[in-house]
């Protein structure tokens, strides 16, 4: 495993940021780094960057504690973006690649490079604070990446975007993981991101809940059929259900029925049950979306995780007067 | 290896802050207008009453011709010019001098006499004077002293009053101390506002991924500091330039060693003070609440400022003014004022000078710990009480 992620505990005062965090994240794939608003995703990533001091555990880098010359080969875009905003596109990029230890000729060639491959040609001279907010996103992302980075570290690179700016992000984020870097993105949008990650960790409340690639968990183990009964909009027709042979999880507003089958059970059986109740318009193998998995192992919607977590930190914040 | 890296980091932070702020037109155009006023400041005096009203030299006894030579010679020879006065008696060439219509008085084959000797000594046609005229005397006494012109003889020089430093002295210590007290505060208000735009823009996330947070501290004041160290140091070449241009009695003995120790504290001033404004830019999550924040900061130097006027045309400082010369916070502006004023020895000052340095060290070991502590903490100002106690117990 190139990076490792152990035993992480923070806590801000009463606040339990991480709560033994811990995994692993493999080289040469997309990571999708996920869950709720409020869940430590941000804290874990700035650990990973020394910018926020850990009560407990340790940040593994190709097997050896993540030290300064080892953060000097990452890139990083933090949630909050950031940039001078009275410096000149070129002369930013071409900054930070020097800062990450670049000599002049070289910092200047990458920024040049990153700056075209972005689409910011022709921008090399304009105040970064004279850019569109788009092309300040694109400029934010030639900072991560000037100096090659060998660990590249994004967090929720995806909010804000357009879906062409999804698309261009994604395919980035693909093309770096194809040429061996190693990608950690996070996102609090579960699904808009499980296309394009191959695995992911899914937290909560600072705890890992899940771990994998993102086929397995979103097959499960136990296979998943959506089925609907001609002009049944309750799935009526499900209550007659076994549970030796499946069960139903929901049922969606138009009366599919979304059912866990039983290891063993089997579906011949559920399709005879529809087909007596009606005709049968849909009978499908799925996968679960990632909210669903997070939502089956935690017990709570992402909805539900964030807006708890908004109330805490409402309150939290009237106490101590701490951002975060 | 290490060293070699951190050193580079910190550089390269020095050097962005350089270029940013050399090649704004602000900058190259209030440093032209700092050195031309400078250069007025110490020329046109000099060039004024040079030009305007030759000194007056009063010769007791009534003049001759070759008295008048003399003096005329000694005024040419300094730069300026001098005419001889002729006055019936030393009573009335005193008086004369007393109420400023005379520059010296002249007692033929005696001595000079002049208001009141400056402490860096007589500059100027008075001081060539002083040598002519013993010159003229010593001819005359010894037969065939001409041989021995070489030598040099010079006429005792005495003052009606005690000997203290002249009014251009402390003149020049307030104009010092004014120049410590802008440059400090300019320089002080742009690191606290550099550090205030890197913390609002969240630009520091990135910078702190790569870079620590002391780095990224001495990186900065060190890159506006030397940017105000060239604009020191400009502003003494031109004042010592124009000064021997214009033939100024700025640039001669007492009123140099002022401007050059002010120089000095100029240097610790900004060493001592550059890091707590470091600290105070690191409290606020908008740039426009830096004002609010550096205020406290200033507060020691505009109370020396302010207390310095009572020096600079007194005769003798307070003794609390004396324990300002001594307080690192305090000693950039008042040790300058004290040592033009003449109410300190020049060891003085150079405890005042090792004093402020080894507070320098204080105040950045503290200053690093608040801003290290704050810089990565958005929502309302911390105050520095706060920051001080969270400093302490992180």
């Amino acid at each position: 495993m190139e990076l490792e992620i152990d035993g992480l505990r923070r806590r801000y005062g009463t606040v339990t940021a991480l709560d033994e965090l811990t995994f692993d994240v493999p080289a040469g794939q997309v990571f999708g780094f996920l869950g709720p608003n409020g869940a430590g995703k941000t804290t874990t990533m700035r650990a990973i960057f020394g910018v926020t001091a850990l009560d407990a555990g340790e940040i593994r880098w190709r097997g050896k504690p993540v030290d300064e010359a080892a953060r000097r080969t990452f890139g990083y875009m933090p949630e909050e973006r950031g940039l001078y905003p009275a410096m000149e596109l070129f002369d930013q990029v071409e900054y930070f690649a020097r800062l990450h230890g670049m000599d002049g000729p070289s910092a200047a060639k990458a920024a040049w490079h990153w700056i075209d491959r972005l689409g910011l040609s022709g921008r090399g001279r304009t105040r970064i604070d004279s850019l569109s907010h788009g092309n300040q996103q694109r400029a934010q992302l030639a900072v991560a990446l000037v100096h090659d980075p060998e660990l590249l570290v994004l967090d929720e690179p995806f909010s804000g975007l357009d879906p062409g700016g999804i698309d261009d992000m994604s395919a980035i984020l693909k093309e770096r993981a194809a040429a061996g870097v190693t990608v950690l993105f996070s996102s609090h949008q579960l699904d808009l991101v499980e296309d394009i990650c191959e695995a992911v960790a899914i937290i909560y409340r600072g705890r890992l809940v899940v771990s994998g690639p993102v086929a397995d968990l979103r097959r499960g183990d136990r296979a998943r059929l959506a089925v609907r009964v001609a002009g049944d909009t309750a799935a009526a027709w499900s209550a007659g259900l076994d549970s030796a042979t499946g069960t139903v999880d929901a049922v969606r507003a138009d009366g599919t029925a979304e059912i866990s089958i039983t290891a063993g059970g089997d579906a011949q059986q559920i399709l005879d049950l529809a087909r007596a109740a009606g005709a049968v318009e849909h009978f499908a193998y799925e996968d679960r979306s990632l909210s669903e998995v997070f939502r089956q192992a935690t017990g709570a919607s992402v909805g539900q995780a964030e807006a708890e977590h908004a109330a805490a930190t409402k309150a939290t914040r009237v106490a101590t007067g701490a951002g975060r | 290896m290490r060293n070699n890296n951190s050193f580079r980091t910190t550089w390269l932070v020095a050097s962005r802050e350089i270029r940013l702020r050399a090649k704004t037109r602000v900058f190259v155009i209030t440093s032209v207008i700092l050195l031309i006023a400078v250069a007025l400041a110490v020329a046109l005096p000099a060039i004024l009453s040079g030009k305007s009203k030759p000194d007056k030299i009063g010769v007791v006894g009534g003049t001759t011709a070759t008295i008048t030579g003399i003096i005329t010679q000694a005024g040419q020879l300094s730069g300026g010019q001098a005419v001889a006065v002729a006055e019936p008696n030393q009573a009335a060439a005193e008086a004369a001098l007393r109420n400023g219509d005379l520059a010296a008085v002249l007692v033929p084959n005696k001595e000079i006499i002049v208001k009141q000797v400056p402490l860096g000594g007589v500059s100027g046609s008075v001081e060539t004077l002083a040598r002519l005229a013993g010159l003229s005397k010593l001819i005359q006494d010894v037969p065939g002293a001409a041989n021995a012109v070489a030598q040099g003889v010079t006429l005792p020089v005495r003052g009606l009053q005690a000997p203290s430093t002249s009014l251009s002295s402390r003149l020049t210590g307030l104009f010092t101390i004014v120049v410590v007290w802008v440059l400090i505060s300019v320089y002080g208000s742009q690191i606290a506002l550099g550090i205030g735009e890197e913390k609002s823009s969240r630009v520091v996330e990135v910078l702190l991924s790569s870079v620590r947070p002391v780095q990224l501290l001495i990186g900065k004041v060190l890159g506006i500091g030397l940017l105000a160290l060239t604009q020191a140091v400009s502003m003494v070449l031109v004042f010592i330039i124009a000064g021997f241009a214009s033939g100024s009695n700025l640039v001669h003995g007492a009123t140099l060693n002022v401007v050059i120790a002010g120089g000095v504290f100029m240097i610790l001033g900004y060493a001592f003070y550059c890091t707590a404004f470091a600290a105070a830019g690191s409290l606020v999550s908008r740039q426009s609440d830096v004002n609010s924040t550096i205020m406290p900061v200033q507060l020691p130097l505009i109370l020396a400022y302010a207390l310095s006027y009572t020096v600079i045309y007194a005769n003798g400082a307070n003794a609390f003014y004396h324990v300002l010369g001594f307080l690192p916070p305090t000693a950039p502006i008042a040790m300058p004022v004290l040592y033009a004023a003449g109410d300190v020895p020049a060891w003085q000052v150079v405890i005042a000078a090792v004093l402020t340095a080894a507070g320098t060290v204080w105040m950045a070991r503290i200053a690093v710990r608040i801003y290290s502590n704050s810089i990565l903490r958005t929502g309302p100002r911390i105050s520095f009480r706060q920051a001080i106690k969270e400093s302490r117990s992180a």
